[in-house]
């Protein structure tokens, strides 16, 4: 269990900065996830994190230690890849010991080793078996065994469960949650899967082009994102976006269409600039139907179409030029036709910017 | 039946007649020069070449082995075949091992200069060695090695290494990215994992290489009367020298004994490996 400390951090594949001074503080036994679409650097750094790849800049800090420039095995890591990368002519056993092997450690202790990951992980029964006579399930177990056996300080893990079945990833994402439980290990987790990222972490790095768009907690980042991009990456459906014009003055609102939406409990960070365009951000489950009559912080909007997901209905709604999603119960989206009125819960709006993206 | 599938059956037959006809014309030479080395001389002058043996027998081919004249040298094939085995171990060998050591650095390490040394492979590979054997020549009798069996098998390697890198570096490429990694996290360094890693999964490309070298090395002729000298002269370089003797009566039935004798080996090897051959080619996309 140990600190990570990432400063500064930069690299270049050409003219392509796919690492723009990228700072990140992991503490001891944090579930750190890198979230972010493809391409977005996010496992360039886990491997620059690693010492699988070089950089141009930056230091990397492991346990108060500069390890920037250390070999890979020297970094007190440990690392589960996306496709296993098990060695495909060792059985699950040597695949297990290889490393310890390489180090010269001695026998009864990679026995005692392999032993104990075994059983926390119940492979037990695989541990003579090659990779090829494994499921894809019990291969990544292997694999996550192998980064145990090393008792590394930080555990590395690269989309460890994208190749797996939807009903195996839900599986071991309950595994992955009960070994950092149980361990208290330091991990750094990259993925693409928000639900991963959400029901893992301790704390999200969103990632967008190489920088780091917010660091926070799980229920931080989805409450109040930072940035357009945050708010529309994570949650599913995503937030909605209407735009809207800032009406400046003692009291604050948002003119959207031809509604008018107070502001005065929305914290903002800054004092807000009069009439400006902004962009009102709402998740869909804080849109509700209007009562009958109602008509206080609604919009009329036209009804599309439902999408019953069986706890709930997902609404989708045409409001001016805007399509709108709405998580409704599935009893009351079974009476919406045609045009329809509805309700925006303002305690849990978020207003960005469209120009910088940010939040205001 | 129905017009149609009389009409299917008719081309059917025709495919065949066409098919058979082909295999035999193009067996024709082969079964020529079998036939001709199971007969006796006098039988060979008195009949046709397309004649069959009347009494078939391995008189040829036991002179031809134990006892056929280069010039003045009636020691026979055997001792070309031999000289082609101690040049053909260690050239194979090591062109092998020099080639996989090259195509998984170039593969799997960042190299600096990677691009432009692949350029160079990839004109060694297809470059027509006629072009270089002079400076070739001149180079080895500098370092006074020329004409001996460390001269030839140089050469050998020399020559086998752009192919055999490129081989290797291709087999590699198409192995995870991520193994190399893993390996490096569990603190192997280059020659470890090589040894330990991907060696034990090369085995069928192993196979492929050793084939292509055997059969490339045991072929070759110009290489082995260049630079082999008189005293390690390779088989082929030896049966060229038995059937352009001219002196006496020429031999037919103990040169074509003596030339499937030199084709035995690389015959027998695609006869026994075809398989690991096809295996091996296509065994780019290994998984786990």
């Amino acid at each position: 269990m140990s600190t990570v400390s990432v400063s500064k951090l930069s690299k270049s594949f050409g003219p392509l900065r796919v690492l723009q001074d990228i700072d990140l503080a992991v503490e001891a036994g944090e579930f750190t996830v890198l979230l972010g679409p493809s391409g977005c650097g996010k496992s360039t750094l886990l491997n620059a994190i690693a010492g699988l790849e070089d950089t141009d800049g930056g230091i990397i800090e492991i346990g108060g230690e500069d390890v920037t420039q250390r070999e890979p095995s020297k970094r007190g890591i440990a690392m589960v890849f996306q496709s296993y990368a098990l060695y495909p002519t060792m059985t699950a056993r040597s695949n297990l010991s290889f490393g310890l092997r390489v180090k010269s450690v001695p026998k009864r202790e990679v026995q005692r080793r392999v032993e104990w990951a075994a059983s926390l992980l119940q492979i037990n029964e695989l541990l003579d078996r090659k990779p090829s006579q494994m499921s894809g399930g019990q291969r990544q177990r292997v694999a996550i065994g192998r980064a145990l056996v090393q008792q590394a300080k930080v555990f590395l893990f690269d989309e460890p469960l994208s190749n797996l079945d939807a009903k195996l990833r839900t599986e071991m994402r309950v595994e992955l949650k009960r070994l950092h439980k149980e361990l208290g290990a330091t991990i750094i987790y990259v993925t693409h899967d928000q639900i991963e990222a959400m029901t893992l972490a301790t704390r999200i790095a969103v990632m967008r082009g190489g920088r780091i768009e917010q660091y926070a907690a799980p229920d931080n980042l989805y409450e109040q994102p930072a940035t357009l991009f945050v708010a529309g990456f994570v949650g599913s459906p995503a937030m909605n976006f209407l735009s809207a014009e800032l009406i400046g003055g003692t009291v604050p609102a948002a003119r959207c269409g031809s509604t008018v939406f107070p502001l005065n409990s929305y914290p903002f960070r800054a004092s807000p600039n009069d009439s400006r365009n902004i962009v009102v951000g709402i998740r869909p489950e804080h849109i509700t139907l209007a009562r009958p009559g109602s008509t206080e912080h609604t919009i009329e909007v036209e009804t599309l179409f439902m999408e019953p997901m069986g706890a709930d209905t997902l609404g989708w709604f045409q409001f001016a030029e805007q399509r709108i999603a709405a998580r409704l119960p599935p009893q009351q989206a079974r009476s919406i036709d045609g045009r329809a009125r509805l309700a925006l819960a303002l305690d849990h709006i978020s207003l960005f910017d469209p120009a910088s993206e940010a939040r205001l | 039946m129905t017009a149609a599938g009389a009409n299917a059956r008719i081309g059917r037959i025709g495919l065949y007649v066409l098919l058979i006809w082909t295999c035999l014309f193009f067996s024709i030479p082969l079964l020529v020069v079998i036939a001709t080395s199971l007969k006796s001389s006098d039988e060979v002058r008195a009949f046709s070449i397309f004649s069959l043996p009347t009494e078939p027998s391995f008189a040829a081919w036991i002179k031809a082995w134990f006892a056929a004249c280069t010039g003045l040298n009636c020691g026979g094939v055997h001792v070309g075949f031999w000289n082609s085995v101690r040049i053909l171990i260690p050239s194979v060998a090591i062109s092998v091992m020099a080639g996989s050591v090259t195509g998984y650095a170039l593969s799997h390490w960042r190299v600096r200069g990677a691009n432009i040394i692949m350029l160079f492979l990839l004109l060694g590979a297809f470059i027509p060695y006629q072009v270089i054997l002079y400076p070739l020549v001149k180079m080895f009798s500098t370092i006074g090695i020329y004409s001996s069996l460390p001269c030839i098998v140089a050469v050998h390697v020399l020559f086998g290494l752009p192919v055999m890198s490129l081989l290797f570096r291709n087999f590699y490429a198409g192995l995870p990215e991520e193994l190399v990694k893993a390996a490096r996290i569990d603190g192997a360094g280059f020659w470890r994992i090589f040894v330990w890693v991907m060696l034990p999964l090369s085995v069928n490309i192993l196979i492929v290489a050793t084939i292509l070298q055997t059969t490339g090395i045991w072929n070759d002729y110009l290489l082995g009367l260049i630079f082999a000298g008189r005293d390690n002269m390779p088989m082929t370089v030896q049966l060229n020298a038995i059937s352009t003797t001219s002196t006496g009566v020429i031999e037919y039935n103990v040169n074509t004994a003596a030339a499937l004798l030199t084709a035995l080996p690389p015959l027998l090897i695609y006869f026994t490996s075809g398989r690991y051959f096809v295996r091996g080619i296509t065994a780019g996309a290994v998984k786990g």
